[in-house]
């Protein structure tokens, strides 16, 4: 009765107040877009605690078992010989694990993120399922909607919808960058869906 | 292990102190941190006694606030706030707004403890940042007073002085040693004329003139000038008008005290309202003066947070409809050509009384000389219709009873005006009484002061009797102080169902009435309440304590109507709802009205025999 445990959890995670759930907001840099044949080259997280970001639990991991790299360090910046002060992927995973097993997953287009760690934790046999997945780009592609405007290419990138809160330009830098300005977006998200009431997670789903 | 975040690193390392530091000192910052996300509606929640924190503002619009409701300040990115507390241990008095939303970053307080400890720079940063703010807030104190201090007060340079008839070398020989910049130029202790160092400049050695040559002939005679007793608000109103920097200082006898320069002014204050003005007199065209116009409120509400005699704003806004009026007449100049005669634009009122609101509307009037052609009066008659509609249009309404220049009734010669004047004087209808109170409060605007001067002098002249007088009064006591027998207010009730005491109508317009009955018995040329109380007080046809009493009372009925009306509640103008006030407020305003009704009575008894 695995999944009525399960969904018991999704529901509770639903009822929780944003101000008191446990996030983990994560972001990977990939070799390409197909988990079946690209792979992991770095992950960054860091949790939102009491709508806080919390800086200092941030954690980045380069995984130095990159097999090959193609063209992907155009997109974002690490080559081979930074990979190789790396960790070893396992390493990366069981830190992620700890990380997110049980708590709610943040993610800009958090599918794609979490279709490479569903493939690799499977490769190394551990079990990892975070309560709650919430996806940034999801939100705010509901809430272009929503608004009846047509969604234009492009608008939901990082960027494009930390725009429409009026944060700051982001510098893609790398995994925890992105993290962090994802987590950024949430937190902005947040206060705009609820407008000061208490926010709770079923609010951003 | 902690990772760096390069984004937060790159943006921390610009920032003062960490661009000084070490970039250990920025890496330490940037890994400690919690990222927030300000809004309206969590702002509450920050700058929290239980747990002292730095705030750096990575993105977005913050006030800072004081215990006391005032903006201490406008921060954005880049800004710190919340170290007051880390640097002292006090409690945290202080509050923000957010008018942005956006993100900040927050360092504990043991983490910045730390830094503290590490980087002896950081810590002087901050000690120095908050230093500067306790400068800032003890500045602004003083400075609230700023506009209240006599002209005496501010004069650094003691009067250098010179007889007409020395040489131009002797005037330039005693500048310099005195290191000032000009000099007053004194007749029998009297001032004739101002030399400064830009005359000697422009007069002398650009012209080659003899340096042996008589001083008189380069001075600037009748120089404008000011009096030890004006305020501050009055000499900066007048170098901006006329665009000069040197401003002598006379006592009563016009004996030279010193001189006012414009630097001794921008010490002072860079008051916005007041620079307004300064603008408003070099508008170049319609458009910017109406631009300039519109700023107006919005500045008015500004600027009555951080003064703190509150009937200076009544002074503030005449001085703002002055400056208006003057240069619309200006400009009318530039396009239809200057005025075929010499003409005084002058106001009645609330603008003459310079306890000018919001809501005032126009009083004026032209004076004409009296050897006037009708093609000229033509002229006129186009001036007062323009200056009238544009002021108008700058959002100082029309007059509903139509006193305005653009009335032909209200554009006459000095003899006109003097009929008018003693037609209301010798048959002192009701009508009569009421045109009285308003047309006796006068003040002259622009253009030639010695028409205005005649007409003053005219009145003067015109013998009142004691029937005039007796009407006054009577008419004064028909309008009663909202205080029953038993000292609880007697509340008047709209349409709707407020209850509300009318502050102008029963109160500070009753002292206005008495007042300016006892200047007119006494011949006091002013306008303004205070001043011809202050003149009053030479006579004796009033007792000391009784004029302190209505300065106080005055004052006091004033600031409260002024608040009133810049926290609006949805009364009547002028009015208040004395279930808002503090008891204190409550029981001042009993005092201050019981001291009304005194006055009103001494002045009937005075004045009509107590015929009432």
């Amino acid at each position: 009765m695995e999944w009525l445990s399960r969904s018991l959890a999704k529901w509770r995670y639903k009822h929780l107040l944003f101000s008191q759930a446990e996030l983990v907001v994560l972001d990977l840099e990939l070799t390409g877009l197909d988990p079946k044949q690209h792979e992991i080259v770095s992950a960054g997280w860091l949790p939102i605690k009491n709508m806080r970001i919390e800086v200092k639990d941030a954690q980045h991991y380069l995984n130095k078992e990159v097999q090959s790299l193609e063209q992907s360090p155009v997109y974002h910046g690490i080559d081979s010989a930074q990979l190789a002060s790396g960790y070893s992927l396992k390493t990366l995973l069981l830190a992620l694990q700890q990380a997110i097993h049980g708590n709610v997953l943040v993610g800009h287009n958090v599918q794609m993120d979490w279709a490479f760690l569903k493939t690799a934790f499977q490769q190394f046999n551990l079990n990892v399922k975070p309560a709650l997945m919430l996806d940034t780009m999801q939100i705010d592609k509901r809430r272009v909607l929503k608004q009846g405007y047509p969604l234009a290419q492009d608008a939901l990138t990082l960027n494009a919808c930390r725009m429409r809160y009026g944060l700051p330009l982001h510098q893609l830098h790398d995994a925890l960058g992105d993290a962090l300005a994802t987590a950024e977006l949430l937190l902005a998200q947040s206060q705009a869906i609820c407008l000061g009431g208490k926010c709770k997670i079923a609010d951003l789903t | 292990m902690t990772a760096e975040i390069q984004d937060i690193f790159q943006f921390v390392l610009k920032q003062a102190p960490f661009s000084e530091l070490p970039e250990s000192a920025a890496s330490y910052f940037s890994k400690h941190i919690q990222v927030v996300y300000l809004s309206k509606s969590n702002q509450q929640d920050w700058l929290q006694d239980s747990q002292p924190n730095l705030y750096l503002i990575r993105s977005g619009i913050i006030d800072l606030i004081s215990a006391k409701d005032e903006v201490i300040g406008r921060m954005s990115e880049g800004d710190y706030f919340g170290y007051p507390s880390l640097l002292t241990g006090d409690a945290i008095q202080n509050h923000i707004e957010v008018q942005k939303d956006g993100l900040v970053y927050i360092l504990k307080e043991h983490d910045f403890d730390f830094l503290r400890r590490e980087y002896k720079p950081f810590e002087q940063y901050f000690v120095r940042a908050h230093a500067n703010r306790l400068l800032a807030s003890r500045y602004k104190q003083q400075s609230e007073t700023w506009s209240e201090r006599k002209i005496s007060e501010l004069m650094t340079k003691e009067a250098v002085t010179i007889t007409p008839d020395a040489s131009i070398r002797d005037a330039a020989r005693l500048i310099s040693e005195h290191r000032v910049s000009s000099i007053m130029i004194t007749e029998h202790d009297r001032l004739v004329g101002v030399v400064t160092d830009r005359d000697l400049r422009n007069r002398v050695l650009a012209q080659d003139r003899d340096p042996c040559a008589s001083l008189a002939e380069i001075m600037t005679k009748k120089p404008k000038h000011i009096f030890e007793n004006n305020r501050v608000f009055s000499a900066l109103h007048l170098m901006l008008k006329h665009n000069i920097h040197h401003l002598p200082v006379l006592n009563e006898a016009y004996k030279p005290l010193g001189m006012l320069t414009s630097t001794d002014l921008l010490r002072q204050q860079k008051s916005d309202p007041v620079q307004l003005i300064g603008r408003i007199y070099k508008a170049q065209n319609l458009l910017s003066i109406k631009n300039y116009a519109q700023e107006i409120p919005d500045l008015l509400r500004q600027f009555s947070y951080h003064i703190e005699d509150i009937s200076l704003i009544g002074k503030l806004l005449s001085g703002l409809t002055d400056a208006l009026t003057s240069r619309l007449i200006y400009l009318y100049q530039q396009q239809h050509g200057a005025a075929p005669c010499r003409f005084a634009w002058i106001c009645f009122g609330s603008q003459a009384r310079e306890e000018q609101t919001l809501h005032s509307d126009q009083d004026n009037g032209l004076l004409l000389p009296d050897n006037i052609d009708e093609s000229a009066r033509e002229y006129f008659a186009k001036l007062g219709a323009f200056v009238c509609e544009q002021l108008n249009e700058c959002g100082i309404r029309s007059c509903p009873g139509n006193i305005m220049a653009s009335n032909s009734e209200c554009r006459g010669t000095v003899a006109q005006w003097s009929e008018r004047f003693s037609r209301w004087i010798l048959s002192p209808t009701p009508k009569a009484m009421l045109n009285c109170k308003i047309y006796f409060d006068m003040r002259f605007i622009d253009g030639a002061s010695d028409l205005y001067a005649a007409l003053s002098q005219s009145l003067a002249n015109i013998s009142k009797n004691e029937l005039f007088y007796a009407a006054m009064a009577t008419d004064i006591n028909a309008n009663s102080v909202p205080i029953g027998i038993f000292q609880q207010f007697k509340l008047e009730k709209d349409k709707g169902k407020h209850k509300y005491l009318d502050l102008k109508k029963r109160g500070v317009a009753i002292i206005n009435d008495v007042v300016r009955l006892y200047a007119l018995k006494a011949g006091v040329a002013r306008a303004n309440t205070l001043e011809r109380l202050e003149a009053l007080n030479k006579g004796a046809l009033l007792a000391k304590s009784d004029i302190n009493n209505l300065k106080d009372c005055w004052r006091f009925l004033t600031q409260l109507r002024l608040k009133t009306q810049i926290n609006r509640e949805g009364l009547p103008g002028n009015c208040i709802n004395p279930e808002s006030l503090s008891s204190l407020e409550k029981h001042q305003l009993k005092e201050a009205f019981y001291l009304v009704k005194q006055a009103q009575q001494a002045s009937a008894f005075k004045f009509a025999r107590g015929s009432l």
